[in-house]
């Protein structure tokens, strides 16, 4: 599984690289999760659960932060294990300071494992984008919400 | 793993009961024909599942001048009822007799494209979806419900009970194409409603299926006829928008170059049905 996307957010790069990293921030944002706990300075476990046409699931999540350059990039590792099946695999973000706010290109591959490696990957991309998209609008959301209380 | 425990509630408060009560796994299945076969594949494994099926839900009424479906009213029951045209034909070209005797119209509005037949003429009729939960009824328009691919504003503790379509004047056309004329998989669905005044399009919804992450309104082709006697210059214009501004993707029936160009020749082709004097569209 191959993703790559871009996001604008209104918020500037350090407060947005700070949200990322913010294990409460991302509780909040991520589509599903019910808990994120950082259990390293830069690991973070959780649990995500999907509710989705035909399939619900919860999944445990391990995510570490590796070649951090705050604020500018930084890449995660991570795992995604449920009964469904993992996905182990690792993204890469990149954030600009941008005209009003701040521009981010992501890209990242995965190996999907058990019973969800049978889903038509273009399917499991297109899942995994719609899902990346509404976190990172949620989390845009926030930010945008935060500076004008 | 195999399925613990199957409720079948007989009320929509014994269903929300169920929902609240077993948390967000519980899967909840109306006909169950997304569902069954990712748990027959073995892709979905839900340990409680909760069928719709014996939940009142399924009832078709037409009261106040708008019709009223019950979430779990099957696709061959929209076949039968005749209040709204464009809804039996788009029922009537969704997939097979079986699927259609067992699929619902709540459960067509989760279909992940380019399934979604039904939800597309829906969205053109601009349809309201009354949500409940234990916290209370919501009403909110169809086209504000889907957030991405598969992902809805559906709160965790909520079910779809109905979908109300309004009432009122208007034209409409539903084009489905696929790659065989039955039982067949959208290339792309469009689905037209328009109202007209003095021989000048007033209002006009133009909904798209299998065309983006979800059915979805064609905003800047619709602007691009409104106001317009529906001339060539006008669904020239509106075709154009549409290709351009669809979310086109690929996959087994079609790749994204084909998808989008499709989009265009059945957008100009439902238009042009509609831009013809009624006794000219062999209706």
């Amino acid at each position: 599984m191959n993703l790559r996307g871009s996001h604008r957010f209104g918020a500037p790069r350090d407060r947005v690289f700070a949200a990322i990293c913010d294990p409460r921030v991302l509780m909040a944002v991520i589509p599903g999760c019910e808990g994120v706990e950082q259990v390293r300075p830069d690991e973070y476990e959780g649990r995500i659960v999907l509710r989705l046409p035909g399939a619900v699931g919860s999944y445990r999540t391990h995510v570490r932060l590796v070649d951090v350059h705050s604020p500018e990039s930084s890449g995660l590792e991570g795992r995604l294990e449920g009964s469904m099946g993992s996905v182990v695999g690792r993204a890469d973000f990149v954030l600009r300071e941008a005209a009003g706010g701040t521009a981010m290109e992501y890209s990242g591959s995965g190996t999907i494992q058990g019973p969800l490696a049978r889903l038509d990957s273009r399917f499991a991309e297109r899942l995994a984008e719609s899902l990346i998209g509404q976190g990172l609008g949620a989390l845009d959301h926030r930010l945008a919400t935060e500076v004008t209380e | 793993m195999t399925v613990a425990n199957y409720f079948l509630p007989g009320s929509l408060p014994e269903a929300l009961g169920l929902l609240e009560s077993n948390g967000p796994e519980l899967l909840v299945m109306a006909g169950g024909t997304i569902a069954m076969p990712l748990i027959n594949d073995g892709i979905s494994l839900p340990r409680q599942v909760m069928g719709l099926r014996r939940a009142d839900l399924d009832r078709i009424e037409w009261a106040d001048g708008e019709l009223r479906i019950g979430a779990t009213a099957t696709l061959t029951s929209l076949v039968a009822q005749d209040s709204v045209p464009m809804l039996r034909e788009a029922a009537r070209r969704s997939a097979s007799w079986s699927i259609r005797n067992m699929g619902t119209v709540g459960g067509n509005l989760f279909a992940p494209p380019p399934g979604g037949d039904v939800a597309t003429a829906l969205l053109a009729l601009d349809a309201r979806i009354t949500l409940a939960s234990p916290r209370g009824t919501r009403e909110l328009p169809l086209s504000e419900f889907w957030t991405g691919f598969m992902t809805t504003s559906l709160a965790a503790d909520e079910l779809v009970t109905s979908i109300v379509v309004p009432g009122g004047p208007g034209e409409t056309t539903f084009i489905k194409f696929g790659r065989k004329n039955a039982n067949t998989p959208a290339i792309v669905t469009v689905a037209v409603h328009l109202v007209r005044h003095a021989g000048h399009v007033a209002r006009a919804r133009i909904a798209l299926g299998a065309a983006g992450p979800h059915p979805m309104r064609a905003a800047r082709a619709e602007a691009a006829i409104v106001g317009t006697e529906l001339d060539e210059a006008a669904i020239a214009g509106a075709t154009e928008a549409a290709a351009t501004d669809c979310e086109s993707f690929e996959d087994a029936v079609a790749s994204e170059w084909y998808r989008r160009r499709m989009v265009g020749l059945f957008v100009k082709r439902a238009l042009s049905d509609l831009a013809r004097p009624a006794t000219g569209r062999g209706e």
